[in-house]
Protein backbone atom coordinates (compact mmCIF):
# COMPACT_ATOMS: atom_id res chain seq x y z
CA UNK A 1 0.00 0.00 0.00
CA UNK A 2 2.74 2.45 0.88
CA UNK A 3 4.54 1.85 -2.35
CA UNK A 4 1.39 2.67 -4.27
CA UNK A 5 0.90 5.72 -2.10
CA UNK A 6 4.24 7.07 -3.10
CA UNK A 7 3.59 6.19 -6.72
CA UNK A 8 0.28 8.03 -6.89
CA UNK A 9 1.48 10.97 -4.85
CA UNK A 10 4.49 11.23 -7.08
CA UNK A 11 2.36 11.11 -10.19
CA UNK A 12 -0.02 13.81 -8.99
CA UNK A 13 2.72 16.06 -7.77
CA UNK A 14 4.70 15.64 -10.94
CA UNK A 15 1.63 16.67 -12.92
CA UNK A 16 1.29 19.71 -10.74
CA UNK A 17 4.90 20.66 -11.08
CA UNK A 18 4.90 20.20 -14.82
CA UNK A 19 1.67 22.03 -15.47
CA UNK A 20 2.24 24.54 -12.70
CA UNK A 21 -1.48 24.84 -12.16
CA UNK A 22 -0.99 24.60 -8.45
CA UNK A 23 1.53 27.35 -8.43
CA UNK A 24 -0.15 29.59 -10.92
CA UNK A 25 -3.77 29.14 -9.90
CA UNK A 26 -4.36 27.37 -6.66
CA UNK A 27 -1.96 29.30 -4.48
CA UNK A 28 -2.80 32.68 -5.96
CA UNK A 29 -6.46 31.98 -5.38
CA UNK A 30 -5.81 31.67 -1.67
CA UNK A 31 -3.75 34.82 -1.66
CA UNK A 32 -6.42 36.74 -3.55
CA UNK A 33 -9.06 35.52 -1.11
CA UNK A 34 -6.99 36.77 1.80
CA UNK A 35 -6.43 40.11 0.11
CA UNK A 36 -10.16 40.45 -0.51
CA UNK A 37 -10.79 39.87 3.17
CA UNK A 38 -8.30 42.58 3.96
CA UNK A 39 -10.12 45.02 1.70
CA UNK A 40 -13.49 44.05 3.10
CA UNK A 41 -12.43 44.59 6.67
CA UNK A 42 -11.29 48.10 6.05
CA UNK A 43 -8.05 49.93 6.47
CA UNK A 44 -7.85 49.77 10.24
CA UNK A 45 -5.44 47.13 11.38
CA UNK A 46 -7.30 46.24 14.56
CA UNK A 47 -10.29 44.38 13.16
CA UNK A 48 -8.06 42.72 10.61
CA UNK A 49 -5.66 41.47 13.20
CA UNK A 50 -8.49 40.15 15.29
CA UNK A 51 -10.07 38.32 12.39
CA UNK A 52 -6.82 37.09 10.90
CA UNK A 53 -6.88 33.50 12.18
CA UNK A 54 -10.41 32.91 10.98
CA UNK A 55 -9.74 34.49 7.62
CA UNK A 56 -6.60 32.46 7.16
CA UNK A 57 -8.49 29.25 7.66
CA UNK A 58 -11.44 30.29 5.52
CA UNK A 59 -9.02 31.06 2.69
CA UNK A 60 -7.44 27.64 3.21
CA UNK A 61 -10.85 25.97 3.15
CA UNK A 62 -11.85 27.58 -0.13
CA UNK A 63 -8.51 26.70 -1.64
CA UNK A 64 -8.98 23.11 -0.51
CA UNK A 65 -12.05 22.89 -2.69
CA UNK A 66 -10.04 24.15 -5.62
CA UNK A 67 -7.16 21.77 -4.98
CA UNK A 68 -9.51 18.81 -4.69
CA UNK A 69 -11.31 19.74 -7.89
CA UNK A 70 -7.96 19.81 -9.57
CA UNK A 71 -6.95 16.48 -8.09
CA UNK A 72 -10.13 14.88 -9.36
CA UNK A 73 -10.06 16.44 -12.79
CA UNK A 74 -6.54 15.19 -13.41
CA UNK A 75 -8.06 11.79 -13.92
CA UNK A 76 -11.34 12.64 -15.53
CA UNK A 77 -10.05 12.82 -19.06
CA UNK A 78 -9.08 10.08 -21.48
CA UNK A 79 -10.44 7.32 -19.32
CA UNK A 80 -7.65 7.81 -16.87
CA UNK A 81 -9.87 6.79 -14.01
CA UNK A 82 -10.60 3.43 -15.56
CA UNK A 83 -6.94 3.06 -16.25
CA UNK A 84 -6.24 3.65 -12.63
CA UNK A 85 -8.77 1.07 -11.57
CA UNK A 86 -7.31 -1.48 -13.94
CA UNK A 87 -3.77 -0.71 -12.96
CA UNK A 88 -4.01 -2.86 -9.88
CA UNK A 89 -2.84 -0.07 -7.63
CA UNK A 90 -4.08 -0.53 -4.12
CA UNK A 91 -7.05 1.81 -3.70
CA UNK A 92 -5.99 2.71 -0.20
CA UNK A 93 -2.65 3.67 -1.64
CA UNK A 94 -4.37 5.75 -4.30
CA UNK A 95 -6.34 7.54 -1.62
CA UNK A 96 -3.28 8.28 0.45
CA UNK A 97 -1.32 9.31 -2.58
CA UNK A 98 -3.93 11.82 -3.68
CA UNK A 99 -4.22 12.99 -0.12
CA UNK A 100 -0.52 13.67 0.08
CA UNK A 101 -0.55 15.56 -3.15
CA UNK A 102 -3.43 17.79 -2.09
CA UNK A 103 -1.92 18.25 1.36
CA UNK A 104 1.41 19.27 -0.12
CA UNK A 105 -0.25 21.96 -2.21
CA UNK A 106 -2.22 23.21 0.77
CA UNK A 107 0.84 23.35 2.96
CA UNK A 108 2.65 25.38 0.34
CA UNK A 109 -0.32 27.73 0.27
CA UNK A 110 -0.44 27.97 4.03
CA UNK A 111 3.20 28.94 4.20
CA UNK A 112 2.54 31.76 1.78
CA UNK A 113 -0.63 32.81 3.56
CA UNK A 114 1.03 32.80 6.95
CA UNK A 115 3.58 35.25 5.64
CA UNK A 116 0.74 37.20 4.06
CA UNK A 117 -1.14 37.35 7.32
CA UNK A 118 1.85 38.70 9.13
CA UNK A 119 2.48 41.28 6.45
CA UNK A 120 -1.05 42.30 5.49
CA UNK A 121 -2.72 42.13 8.83
CA UNK A 122 0.18 43.18 10.94
CA UNK A 123 -0.20 40.30 13.32
CA UNK A 124 2.69 38.98 15.31
CA UNK A 125 3.02 35.30 15.82
CA UNK A 126 4.22 34.38 19.27
CA UNK A 127 4.06 30.64 19.35
CA UNK A 128 5.26 29.16 16.08
CA UNK A 129 4.88 25.55 17.04
CA UNK A 130 1.16 26.03 17.53
CA UNK A 131 0.86 27.44 14.04
CA UNK A 132 2.84 24.63 12.49
CA UNK A 133 1.08 21.87 14.40
CA UNK A 134 -2.37 23.20 13.65
CA UNK A 135 -1.54 23.62 9.98
CA UNK A 136 -0.18 20.11 9.68
CA UNK A 137 -3.03 18.44 11.47
CA UNK A 138 -5.69 20.63 9.91
CA UNK A 139 -4.36 20.15 6.40
CA UNK A 140 -4.29 16.40 6.87
CA UNK A 141 -7.95 16.41 7.80
CA UNK A 142 -8.93 18.77 5.00
CA UNK A 143 -7.11 16.71 2.41
CA UNK A 144 -8.58 13.44 3.67
CA UNK A 145 -12.16 14.68 3.66
CA UNK A 146 -11.54 16.53 0.41
CA UNK A 147 -10.24 13.53 -1.52
CA UNK A 148 -13.11 11.42 -0.21
CA UNK A 149 -15.77 13.84 -1.32
CA UNK A 150 -13.90 14.39 -4.53
CA UNK A 151 -14.12 10.69 -5.24
CA UNK A 152 -17.82 10.73 -4.43
CA UNK A 153 -18.55 13.56 -6.84
CA UNK A 154 -16.03 12.53 -9.46
CA UNK A 155 -18.37 11.07 -12.01
CA UNK A 156 -20.96 13.80 -11.78
CA UNK A 157 -21.43 16.52 -14.29
CA UNK A 158 -22.33 18.91 -11.49
CA UNK A 159 -19.22 18.10 -9.53
CA UNK A 160 -17.92 21.66 -9.60
CA UNK A 161 -20.92 23.05 -7.80
CA UNK A 162 -21.74 20.17 -5.56
CA UNK A 163 -18.29 19.56 -4.13
CA UNK A 164 -18.06 22.79 -2.10
CA UNK A 165 -21.60 22.33 -0.87
CA UNK A 166 -20.78 18.83 0.36
CA UNK A 167 -17.27 19.41 1.64
CA UNK A 168 -17.34 22.75 3.40
CA UNK A 169 -19.91 21.98 6.11
CA UNK A 170 -18.14 18.75 6.91
CA UNK A 171 -14.80 20.43 7.62
CA UNK A 172 -16.29 22.94 10.05
CA UNK A 173 -14.49 21.31 13.00
CA UNK A 174 -11.15 21.93 11.29
CA UNK A 175 -12.06 25.54 10.74
CA UNK A 176 -13.10 26.04 14.34
CA UNK A 177 -10.14 24.19 15.80
CA UNK A 178 -7.60 25.83 13.54
CA UNK A 179 -8.97 29.27 14.26
CA UNK A 180 -8.90 28.76 18.00
CA UNK A 181 -5.36 27.42 17.98
CA UNK A 182 -4.17 30.30 15.85
CA UNK A 183 -5.84 32.74 18.21
CA UNK A 184 -3.98 31.15 21.07
CA UNK A 185 -0.76 31.37 19.08
CA UNK A 186 -1.26 35.04 18.29
CA UNK A 187 -2.14 35.88 21.85
CA UNK A 188 1.01 34.21 22.97
CA UNK A 189 -0.78 31.84 25.26
CA UNK A 190 1.07 28.70 26.07
CA UNK A 191 -1.07 25.89 24.93
CA UNK A 192 -1.04 22.60 26.58
CA UNK A 193 -0.62 19.88 24.05
CA UNK A 194 -3.54 18.40 25.85
CA UNK A 195 -5.57 21.22 24.42
CA UNK A 196 -8.97 19.87 23.38
CA UNK A 197 -8.65 21.46 19.98
CA UNK A 198 -5.68 19.32 19.10
CA UNK A 199 -7.58 16.28 20.25
CA UNK A 200 -10.40 17.28 17.97
CA UNK A 201 -8.10 17.68 14.99
CA UNK A 202 -6.49 14.35 15.66
CA UNK A 203 -9.89 12.69 15.97
CA UNK A 204 -11.06 14.31 12.75
CA UNK A 205 -7.94 13.20 10.92
CA UNK A 206 -8.17 9.67 12.27
CA UNK A 207 -11.81 9.30 11.29
CA UNK A 208 -11.45 10.53 7.73
CA UNK A 209 -8.16 8.78 7.13
CA UNK A 210 -9.65 5.50 8.27
CA UNK A 211 -12.78 6.04 6.21
CA UNK A 212 -10.77 6.95 3.16
CA UNK A 213 -8.49 3.96 3.32
CA UNK A 214 -11.42 1.60 3.65
CA UNK A 215 -13.98 3.18 1.40
CA UNK A 216 -12.05 4.81 -1.46
CA UNK A 217 -11.85 1.56 -3.40
CA UNK A 218 -15.56 0.75 -3.28
CA UNK A 219 -16.44 4.31 -4.25
CA UNK A 220 -14.25 4.08 -7.31
CA UNK A 221 -15.89 0.80 -8.26
CA UNK A 222 -19.30 2.34 -8.64
CA UNK A 223 -18.40 5.75 -9.99
CA UNK B 1 -44.71 1.72 -28.61
CA UNK B 2 -48.33 0.78 -28.13
CA UNK B 3 -51.35 1.62 -30.19
CA UNK B 4 -53.46 4.58 -29.22
CA UNK B 5 -54.50 4.55 -25.63
CA UNK B 6 -58.25 4.90 -25.27
CA UNK B 7 -58.85 8.16 -23.51
CA UNK B 8 -61.50 6.71 -21.26
CA UNK B 9 -58.93 4.38 -19.77
CA UNK B 10 -57.07 7.31 -18.30
CA UNK B 11 -59.47 7.62 -15.38
CA UNK B 12 -60.63 4.09 -14.65
CA UNK B 13 -63.66 3.45 -12.52
CA UNK B 14 -61.60 1.40 -10.11
CA UNK B 15 -59.11 3.27 -7.97
CA UNK B 16 -55.74 3.75 -9.60
CA UNK B 17 -54.17 1.73 -6.83
CA UNK B 18 -55.98 -1.34 -8.05
CA UNK B 19 -54.21 -1.15 -11.38
CA UNK B 20 -50.70 -1.25 -10.02
CA UNK B 21 -48.40 -4.05 -11.01
CA UNK B 22 -48.18 -6.89 -8.52
CA UNK B 23 -44.82 -5.83 -7.16
CA UNK B 24 -46.12 -2.45 -6.14
CA UNK B 25 -49.48 -3.17 -4.64
CA UNK B 26 -49.58 -2.21 -1.01
CA UNK B 27 -51.02 -4.73 1.34
CA UNK B 28 -54.25 -3.68 3.03
CA UNK B 29 -52.43 -3.94 6.31
CA UNK B 30 -49.87 -1.41 5.19
CA UNK B 31 -52.50 0.99 3.90
CA UNK B 32 -54.44 0.80 7.13
CA UNK B 33 -51.34 1.04 9.30
CA UNK B 34 -50.42 4.24 7.55
CA UNK B 35 -53.92 5.62 7.96
CA UNK B 36 -54.14 4.73 11.62
CA UNK B 37 -50.77 6.21 12.41
CA UNK B 38 -51.78 9.34 10.56
CA UNK B 39 -54.96 9.65 12.55
CA UNK B 40 -53.16 8.96 15.80
CA UNK B 41 -50.65 11.62 14.90
CA UNK B 42 -53.34 14.17 14.19
CA UNK B 43 -55.14 13.38 17.44
CA UNK B 44 -52.05 13.54 19.63
CA UNK B 45 -50.90 16.76 18.01
CA UNK B 46 -54.30 18.34 18.60
CA UNK B 47 -54.21 17.14 22.18
CA UNK B 48 -50.72 18.56 22.66
CA UNK B 49 -51.80 21.90 21.28
CA UNK B 50 -54.85 22.01 23.51
CA UNK B 51 -52.86 21.07 26.60
CA UNK B 52 -49.92 23.20 25.70
CA UNK B 53 -51.73 26.37 24.83
CA UNK B 54 -54.61 26.32 27.28
CA UNK B 55 -54.56 23.71 29.98
CA UNK B 56 -51.03 23.94 31.32
CA UNK B 57 -50.00 26.87 33.48
CA UNK B 58 -47.31 29.35 32.53
CA UNK B 59 -43.87 28.82 33.96
CA UNK B 60 -42.62 30.76 36.96
CA UNK B 61 -39.53 31.98 35.18
CA UNK B 62 -40.37 31.92 31.51
CA UNK B 63 -44.04 32.68 31.63
CA UNK B 64 -45.98 31.71 28.58
CA UNK B 65 -42.82 31.13 26.57
CA UNK B 66 -42.49 27.75 28.14
CA UNK B 67 -45.36 26.58 25.94
CA UNK B 68 -42.93 26.40 23.06
CA UNK B 69 -41.07 23.75 25.00
CA UNK B 70 -43.87 21.35 24.20
CA UNK B 71 -43.02 21.58 20.53
CA UNK B 72 -39.40 22.61 20.14
CA UNK B 73 -37.53 19.73 21.81
CA UNK B 74 -39.94 17.35 20.11
CA UNK B 75 -39.15 18.53 16.59
CA UNK B 76 -35.49 18.74 17.51
CA UNK B 77 -35.45 15.17 18.75
CA UNK B 78 -37.13 13.98 15.57
CA UNK B 79 -34.89 15.96 13.26
CA UNK B 80 -31.56 15.43 14.93
CA UNK B 81 -31.81 11.98 16.35
CA UNK B 82 -34.69 10.08 14.88
CA UNK B 83 -34.53 11.16 11.26
CA UNK B 84 -30.82 11.55 10.98
CA UNK B 85 -30.04 8.47 13.04
CA UNK B 86 -32.40 6.41 10.95
CA UNK B 87 -30.88 7.72 7.75
CA UNK B 88 -27.38 6.88 8.97
CA UNK B 89 -28.30 3.38 10.08
CA UNK B 90 -30.27 2.70 6.90
CA UNK B 91 -27.35 3.90 4.80
CA UNK B 92 -24.99 1.61 6.66
CA UNK B 93 -27.35 -1.31 6.13
CA UNK B 94 -27.43 -0.54 2.45
CA UNK B 95 -23.65 -0.43 2.24
CA UNK B 96 -23.25 -3.70 4.14
CA UNK B 97 -23.28 -6.36 1.43
CA UNK B 98 -25.31 -8.88 3.35
CA UNK B 99 -28.18 -6.49 4.00
CA UNK B 100 -27.97 -4.55 0.76
CA UNK B 101 -31.40 -3.72 -0.54
CA UNK B 102 -32.90 -0.67 -2.17
CA UNK B 103 -35.39 -0.70 0.68
CA UNK B 104 -32.74 0.80 2.96
CA UNK B 105 -31.80 3.36 0.38
CA UNK B 106 -35.39 4.50 -0.03
CA UNK B 107 -35.86 4.56 3.72
CA UNK B 108 -32.78 6.71 4.17
CA UNK B 109 -33.90 9.13 1.50
CA UNK B 110 -37.36 9.39 3.02
CA UNK B 111 -35.90 9.92 6.47
CA UNK B 112 -33.62 12.67 5.22
CA UNK B 113 -36.33 14.54 3.39
CA UNK B 114 -38.72 14.45 6.32
CA UNK B 115 -35.79 15.23 8.59
CA UNK B 116 -35.07 18.42 6.67
CA UNK B 117 -38.61 19.62 7.26
CA UNK B 118 -38.36 18.91 10.97
CA UNK B 119 -34.93 20.50 11.06
CA UNK B 120 -36.32 23.72 9.62
CA UNK B 121 -39.07 23.59 12.23
CA UNK B 122 -36.43 23.15 14.91
CA UNK B 123 -34.53 26.20 13.75
CA UNK B 124 -37.66 28.31 13.46
CA UNK B 125 -39.10 27.30 16.82
CA UNK B 126 -35.71 27.73 18.44
CA UNK B 127 -35.33 31.15 16.90
CA UNK B 128 -38.80 32.22 17.98
CA UNK B 129 -38.08 31.07 21.50
CA UNK B 130 -34.74 32.83 21.44
CA UNK B 131 -36.04 36.22 20.40
CA UNK B 132 -37.84 37.14 23.61
CA UNK B 133 -35.40 35.15 25.72
CA UNK B 134 -32.09 36.39 24.35
CA UNK B 135 -33.31 39.40 22.43
CA UNK B 136 -32.03 38.14 19.09
CA UNK B 137 -33.51 36.06 16.29
CA UNK B 138 -30.34 34.11 15.89
CA UNK B 139 -27.47 33.32 18.21
CA UNK B 140 -24.44 31.19 17.63
CA UNK B 141 -25.58 28.96 20.40
CA UNK B 142 -24.05 25.51 20.23
CA UNK B 143 -27.34 23.74 19.62
CA UNK B 144 -28.63 26.10 16.97
CA UNK B 145 -25.31 26.04 15.17
CA UNK B 146 -25.18 22.27 15.19
CA UNK B 147 -28.74 22.13 13.89
CA UNK B 148 -27.84 24.54 11.12
CA UNK B 149 -24.80 22.51 10.09
CA UNK B 150 -26.90 19.37 10.14
CA UNK B 151 -29.44 21.05 7.88
CA UNK B 152 -26.75 21.82 5.35
CA UNK B 153 -25.49 18.25 5.52
CA UNK B 154 -29.04 16.96 4.95
CA UNK B 155 -29.52 19.33 2.03
CA UNK B 156 -26.25 18.12 0.53
CA UNK B 157 -27.59 14.59 0.65
CA UNK B 158 -30.80 15.63 -1.08
CA UNK B 159 -28.88 17.53 -3.75
CA UNK B 160 -26.74 14.48 -4.39
CA UNK B 161 -29.85 12.40 -4.65
CA UNK B 162 -31.28 14.53 -7.43
CA UNK B 163 -28.35 13.75 -9.69
CA UNK B 164 -29.75 11.34 -12.24
CA UNK B 165 -28.24 7.89 -12.06
CA UNK B 166 -29.07 4.22 -11.91
CA UNK B 167 -30.83 3.41 -8.64
CA UNK B 168 -28.03 1.32 -7.21
CA UNK B 169 -25.30 3.77 -8.21
CA UNK B 170 -27.25 6.63 -6.72
CA UNK B 171 -28.01 4.60 -3.63
CA UNK B 172 -24.37 3.78 -3.06
CA UNK B 173 -23.24 7.34 -3.57
CA UNK B 174 -25.86 8.76 -1.22
CA UNK B 175 -25.19 6.08 1.36
CA UNK B 176 -21.53 7.05 1.43
CA UNK B 177 -22.45 10.70 1.72
CA UNK B 178 -24.70 9.88 4.66
CA UNK B 179 -21.93 7.87 6.28
CA UNK B 180 -19.42 10.71 5.91
CA UNK B 181 -21.91 13.15 7.36
CA UNK B 182 -22.80 10.82 10.22
CA UNK B 183 -19.24 10.45 11.43
CA UNK B 184 -18.87 14.19 11.17
CA UNK B 185 -21.75 14.97 13.48
CA UNK B 186 -20.05 14.20 16.80
CA UNK B 187 -16.98 16.10 15.63
CA UNK B 188 -19.07 19.13 14.74
CA UNK B 189 -20.95 18.81 18.00
CA UNK B 190 -17.80 18.99 20.11
CA UNK B 191 -16.22 21.68 18.04
CA UNK B 192 -19.27 23.90 18.28
CA UNK B 193 -19.79 23.36 21.99
CA UNK B 194 -16.14 24.06 22.77
CA UNK B 195 -16.19 27.02 20.41
CA UNK B 196 -18.83 28.58 22.61
CA UNK B 197 -17.63 27.56 26.01
CA UNK B 198 -13.86 27.58 25.71
CA UNK B 199 -13.63 31.07 24.37
CA UNK B 200 -12.29 33.37 27.00
CA UNK B 201 -14.19 36.53 27.59
CA UNK B 202 -17.25 35.66 25.58
CA UNK B 203 -20.61 36.29 27.11
CA UNK B 204 -22.00 32.84 27.26
CA UNK B 205 -25.63 32.99 26.41
CA UNK B 206 -27.32 30.96 29.00
CA UNK B 207 -28.98 28.30 26.97
CA UNK B 208 -29.80 26.47 30.10
CA UNK B 209 -32.97 28.34 30.81
CA UNK B 210 -34.67 25.03 31.05
CA UNK B 211 -37.74 25.39 33.13
CA UNK B 212 -38.67 23.27 36.04
CA UNK B 213 -41.02 20.81 34.52
CA UNK B 214 -43.42 18.86 36.57
CA UNK B 215 -46.99 17.82 36.74
CA UNK B 216 -49.18 18.55 33.78
CA UNK B 217 -46.30 20.23 32.02
CA UNK B 218 -44.21 17.09 32.12
CA UNK B 219 -47.03 15.04 30.67
CA UNK B 220 -47.63 17.56 27.93
CA UNK B 221 -43.95 17.56 27.10
CA UNK B 222 -43.99 13.80 26.83
CA UNK B 223 -47.15 13.92 24.75
CA UNK B 224 -45.47 16.42 22.46
CA UNK B 225 -42.62 13.99 21.86
CA UNK B 226 -45.01 11.17 21.16
CA UNK B 227 -47.17 13.26 18.86
CA UNK B 228 -44.27 14.52 16.78
CA UNK B 229 -42.77 11.05 16.58
CA UNK B 230 -46.07 9.77 15.22
CA UNK B 231 -46.13 12.59 12.70
CA UNK B 232 -42.63 11.63 11.62
CA UNK B 233 -43.51 7.97 11.23
CA UNK B 234 -46.57 8.77 9.16
CA UNK B 235 -44.61 11.13 6.94
CA UNK B 236 -41.87 8.55 6.61
CA UNK B 237 -44.32 5.89 5.46
CA UNK B 238 -45.94 8.15 2.87
CA UNK B 239 -42.63 9.47 1.62
CA UNK B 240 -41.27 5.94 1.35
CA UNK B 241 -44.28 4.97 -0.70
CA UNK B 242 -43.68 7.89 -3.03
CA UNK B 243 -40.07 6.80 -3.41
CA UNK B 244 -41.10 3.27 -4.27
CA UNK B 245 -43.50 4.52 -6.93
CA UNK B 246 -40.92 6.92 -8.33
CA UNK B 247 -38.27 4.24 -8.54
CA UNK B 248 -40.64 1.94 -10.33
CA UNK B 249 -41.23 4.51 -13.00
CA UNK B 250 -37.63 5.65 -13.06
CA UNK B 251 -36.82 3.93 -16.26
CA UNK B 252 -40.17 4.72 -17.76
CA UNK B 253 -40.16 8.46 -17.41
CA UNK B 254 -40.27 8.92 -21.12
CA UNK B 255 -43.24 6.59 -21.24
CA UNK B 256 -44.99 8.66 -18.65
CA UNK B 257 -44.31 11.89 -20.46
CA UNK B 258 -45.53 10.43 -23.75
CA UNK B 259 -48.64 9.15 -22.10
CA UNK B 260 -49.48 12.45 -20.52
CA UNK B 261 -48.83 14.25 -23.77
CA UNK B 262 -51.06 11.88 -25.67
CA UNK B 263 -53.86 12.29 -23.18
CA UNK B 264 -53.49 16.03 -23.27
CA UNK B 265 -53.79 16.01 -27.01
CA UNK B 266 -56.74 13.65 -26.98
CA UNK B 267 -58.62 15.75 -24.44
CA UNK B 268 -57.93 18.94 -26.33
CA UNK B 269 -59.28 17.34 -29.46
CA UNK B 270 -62.59 16.45 -27.82
CA UNK C 1 -47.68 35.23 24.05
CA UNK C 2 -47.82 36.24 20.45
CA UNK C 3 -44.43 34.58 20.06
CA UNK C 4 -45.92 31.34 21.27
CA UNK C 5 -48.82 31.62 18.87
CA UNK C 6 -46.47 32.41 16.03
CA UNK C 7 -44.28 29.47 16.94
CA UNK C 8 -47.12 27.00 17.09
CA UNK C 9 -48.67 28.41 13.97
CA UNK C 10 -45.54 28.29 11.88
CA UNK C 11 -44.28 24.89 13.02
CA UNK C 12 -47.61 23.13 12.78
CA UNK C 13 -48.35 24.99 9.59
CA UNK C 14 -45.15 23.78 7.98
CA UNK C 15 -45.78 20.22 9.08
CA UNK C 16 -49.36 20.36 7.88
CA UNK C 17 -48.45 21.78 4.48
CA UNK C 18 -45.69 19.24 4.00
CA UNK C 19 -48.07 16.47 4.95
CA UNK C 20 -50.59 17.68 2.41
CA UNK C 21 -47.86 17.84 -0.19
CA UNK C 22 -46.85 14.26 0.57
CA UNK C 23 -50.37 12.99 0.16
CA UNK C 24 -50.75 14.89 -3.09
CA UNK C 25 -47.49 13.51 -4.45
CA UNK C 26 -48.44 9.99 -3.49
CA UNK C 27 -51.77 10.32 -5.21
CA UNK C 28 -50.19 11.77 -8.33
CA UNK C 29 -47.59 9.04 -8.59
CA UNK C 30 -50.11 6.28 -7.96
CA UNK C 31 -52.23 7.59 -10.80
CA UNK C 32 -49.22 7.91 -13.08
CA UNK C 33 -48.02 4.39 -12.43
CA UNK C 34 -51.52 3.02 -12.87
CA UNK C 35 -51.88 4.77 -16.19
CA UNK C 36 -48.53 3.58 -17.42
CA UNK C 37 -49.40 0.04 -16.44
CA UNK C 38 -52.79 0.30 -18.11
CA UNK C 39 -51.21 1.40 -21.34
CA UNK C 40 -48.55 -1.27 -21.41
CA UNK C 41 -49.24 -4.04 -23.93
CA UNK C 42 -50.00 -7.07 -21.77
CA UNK C 43 -48.44 -9.50 -24.24
CA UNK C 44 -45.02 -7.97 -23.86
CA UNK C 45 -43.34 -9.13 -20.68
CA UNK C 46 -40.08 -7.67 -21.90
CA UNK C 47 -41.10 -4.21 -20.81
CA UNK C 48 -42.25 -5.33 -17.38
CA UNK C 49 -40.73 -3.64 -14.42
CA UNK C 50 -37.26 -4.70 -13.34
Amino acid sequence: MWRDTVLVAGKDLRIEIRSRVALSQVVPFGVVALALFAFALGPDRAPMAKAAPGLFWVAVLFTTVLAVQRSVSVESSDGARDGLRLSGLDPAGQFLGKLLSVAAQLLALEAVLAVGVVLLFGTRIEAWWLIVASCLLGTLGLAAAGVLYGALSAGLRVKETILPFLLLPVVTPVLLAGTRIWQAALAGGTPSYGSPWFHLLIAFDAVYLALGVVVYGPIQESA
Amino acid sequence: MTTTVPVTAAEPAATPAALLPPGLVQSRRMVWTTRIIGMAAAVTVALTVWLGLWVTPPDKVQGDLVRLVYLHPGVAWVALYLAFGLAAVASLLYLWPRTRSLFWDRLAAAAVEVGVVFNVCTLISGSIWGRPTWGVWWAWDARLTLTAVLLILFLGYLTLRRVPAEPDVRAKRCAYAALFAAVDVPLVHFSVVWWKTLHQGATVLNANLSPEIHGSMAWTLLLGFVALTLVFVWMLLVRYRIGALEDHLGSGELEVALLERRNEGAEAAR
Amino acid sequence: MKYVDAGYGIVLGILFLYGVQLVWRRRRWTRLVARVEASRPPADPGTADR
